[in-house]
């Protein structure tokens, strides 16, 4: 783990490089021609004024949450893992399946969703590990290419005449889930519901799982310098494709989570692009399970606040991805921040 | 026998040469930028980066020559940044590749909205024959081949991605090297972007839909040399061929995917892997 002083230093570090990408982001607004204090006035209001706001914001981090944390686990085994947007859409249509036609009690019934959604979307993590262990496919090229696989094969199931579209309606999406398969509401009116807190504790169960157990140490170690991980007697090959189909998992989750507690059907391309959202959550928590929390809450912000600046007229609402890039970009760049302390200091 | 026919023609051999050509430029230039160690998976934003600027350039000025000749440039701007931050801030060099990615994407839809008021998508403006991109890209690879295996600076530059110390010693300037190769994966995307654009006519968001990253893989299978990555991007476009012409016989759904699921089993059955320069994604500090 981190010295206090070394987690507070990289904490400051990150928050100076939010700053400097919101600087540039304004040159861009400016730059643009559009008025800087009405995009972020309204970022802010879209972000976190009023519990309406709020709502958003945390409705849109909870699937962030879990592809951040898909991100990190990968990227912790050495592996990057691109394709979660696609795992989720697999573990979300296999929670639909199982909410719509599995007719269970309560509590059981929403287990159950979970689980399929959760393995579905470990099985489209499996694949890559298993091309990556055993044929050497490279994992960046490979998990996108199924995730466009993954989202071409939704779209053919729910589109008019697909098996599994609901034929009452004419928008590409499945039938309704259970009642029994719902989870609940919990900050009404808004969308946020149960899957929040699941977010939370699975953010909680990955910082256990890689900071406080032996298999997790094991999966870090592959990660950090994979000769030492196998002079020290670790299977390699089975770290990375456990570490994918563990990514795979936990975007799978966030799939299930939009089903069962945002929009309790599968939509076809109900993602705005939480898998990506997902990579950058990761790279901007540093790959550590509770900053994910943090991060996806910014990128959530970010899309809430985009969505009202899109509203007010003052600017498209696509600033947002213009800073969530740009924060990105800053946030990689470890000796960036770094060398403009130094310069300031001279 | 009749849809074979129907599918299998002269056509089918050209369009599949065509769609090839934005393919094989990506790989070339990955192969350009991994020979000298920098990995660059910024590519597919890069190649969006050049379309949208064809767009943007061609709607301003009328001109597709013009806009032809912003693209490369856009594109070796974005290879200059990814060069930046892993040469002189020392980033890791996919996620700096995915931040130009992502950078790109949200960039794609701001400009588009607000130059054209349309999300992810321009107006039509002029186009040039997208064959003199394809004759080009033929050109250049060919040059290519010949410039890394029979010149004294392809040699200069593959020294650089398998033993910078050597290189060093020898007086050859590694990060020099290194920008410059990284630059020109950049210009060579840039190019392929322009190709996009120009084959429609407008810009859209998706309208490079992972051809970059078919790119890399077209790499991989060339073996890192510039006459491979022709052969690889081939295969890859006369599946994208194909997959066009197959919308009619089966759901579109499907064709589409196929050249996605096939770039899998490829990568998967046809792997060599003995030119991985030695130092790739390691960076390097003189001593």
């Amino acid at each position: 783990m981190l010295k206090r002083s070394t987690l507070l230093r990289e904490m400051g570090i990150t928050l100076l490089s939010i700053t400097l990408a919101f600087g540039i982001g304004a040159f861009i607004i400016w730059a643009a021609g559009f008025s800087v204090s009405a995009v972020f006035i309204n970022l802010w209001k879209g972000a976190f004024g009023g519990k309406l706001a709020i709502g958003q914001t945390l409705t849109k981090a909870t699937p962030i949450i879990f592809t951040s944390l898909s991100f990190l686990i990968a990227f912790r085994c050495g592996l990057f893992n691109i394709g979660a947007e696609g795992q989720m859409y697999i573990g979300a249509m296999v929670a639909a399946v199982v909410g719509a036609h599995l007719h269970l009690p309560i509590v059981l019934h929403v287990v159950a969703c979970l689980a399929a959604g959760g393995l579905a979307g470990a099985f489209w993590g499996w694949i890559p590990g298993y091309l990556k262990a055993q044929r050497g496919v490279n994992e960046f090229v490979s998990t996108m290419m199924l995730s466009y696989v993954a989202i071409g094969f939704s779209d053919y199931l729910v589109a008019p005449r697909g098996p599994l579209h609901d034929d009452k309606y004419w928008a590409n999406q499945t039938v309704r889930i259970a009642a029994t398969a719902a989870l609940p509401r919990i900050l009404k009116p808004t969308q946020v519901s149960m899957a929040l807190a699941v977010a939370i504790f699975f953010a909680l169960l990955v910082w256990y799982y890689l900071f406080r157990t032996p298999a997790g140490y094991e999966l870090r170690s592959v990660g950090l310098s994979p000769p030492a991980a196998e002079y020290g007697g670790i299977r390699i090959k089975r770290k990375l494709i456990l570490a994918l189909s563990l990514a795979g998992l936990l975007a799978g989750l966030a799939g299930s989570g939009e089903v069962l507690g945002t929009h309790f059907r599968f939509i076809g391309r109900f993602s705005p692009g939480y898998g990506w959202d997902g990579i950058a959550g990761g790279l901007i928590a540093r790959a550590h399970p509770i900053g994910a929390i943090f991060a996806a809450l910014l990128m959530g912000a970010l899309r809430a606040g985009g969505m009202q600046v899109q509203r007010s007229g003052a600017a498209p609402g696509d600033i947002a991805a213009v800073l969530q890039g740009l924060v990105i970009f800053f946030i990689i760049a470890p000796t960036l921040v770094r060398t403009l302390i130094r310069w300031r200091r001279r | 026998m009749d849809v074979l026919k129907d599918i299998f023609t002269i056509h089918l051999v050209l369009s599949a040469l065509r769609l090839a050509s934005p393919i094989a430029l990506v790989a070339l230039g990955e192969t350009f930028s991994e020979r000298v160690g920098i990995i660059n998976v910024g590519v597919e934003g890069t190649a969006v980066l050049g379309a949208l600027i064809s767009a943007l350039v061609a709607y301003f000025t009328g001109s597709p020559w013009i806009a032809l000749i912003a693209a490369p440039i856009a594109g070796g701007l974005a290879g200059g940044l990814h060069a930046l931050w892993c040469i002189r801030f020392r980033a890791n060099h996919v996620v700096s590749g995915i931040g130009i990615n992502i950078l790109v994407a949200g960039l794609a839809l701001f400009i588009t909205s607000s130059v054209w008021g349309w999300r992810g998508t321009s107006t039509y403006s002029d186009t040039i024959n997208t064959w003199y991109i394809t004759g080009a890209a033929l050109v250049i690879i060919i040059v290519s081949q010949i410039f890394l295996f029979r010149t004294k600076w392809g040699l200069r530059l593959r020294v650089v991605g398998e033993k910078p110390e050597a290189a060093d010693t020898a007086g050859i300037n590694v990060h020099r090297t290194r920008y410059i190769y990284t630059i020109l994966n950049g210009v060579l995307c840039g190019l392929a972007g322009a190709f996009f654009f120009n084959s429609v006519g407008r810009f859209t968001s998706g309208m490079v839909g992972g051809r970059g990253f078919i790119g890399i893989a077209a790499m991989v299978i060339g073996n890192y040399t510039p006459v491979g990555a022709l052969g690889a991007a081939l295969l890859f476009g006369f599946i994208d061929a194909l997959q066009m012409r197959l919308q009619s016989f089966i759901p579109s759904q499907f064709s589409i995917m196929l050249p996605y699921l096939l770039t899998v089993l490829v990568l998967a059955f046809f792997i060599r892997r003995a030119n991985v320069p030695a130092a790739l994604g390691k960076h390097y500090v003189k001593q």
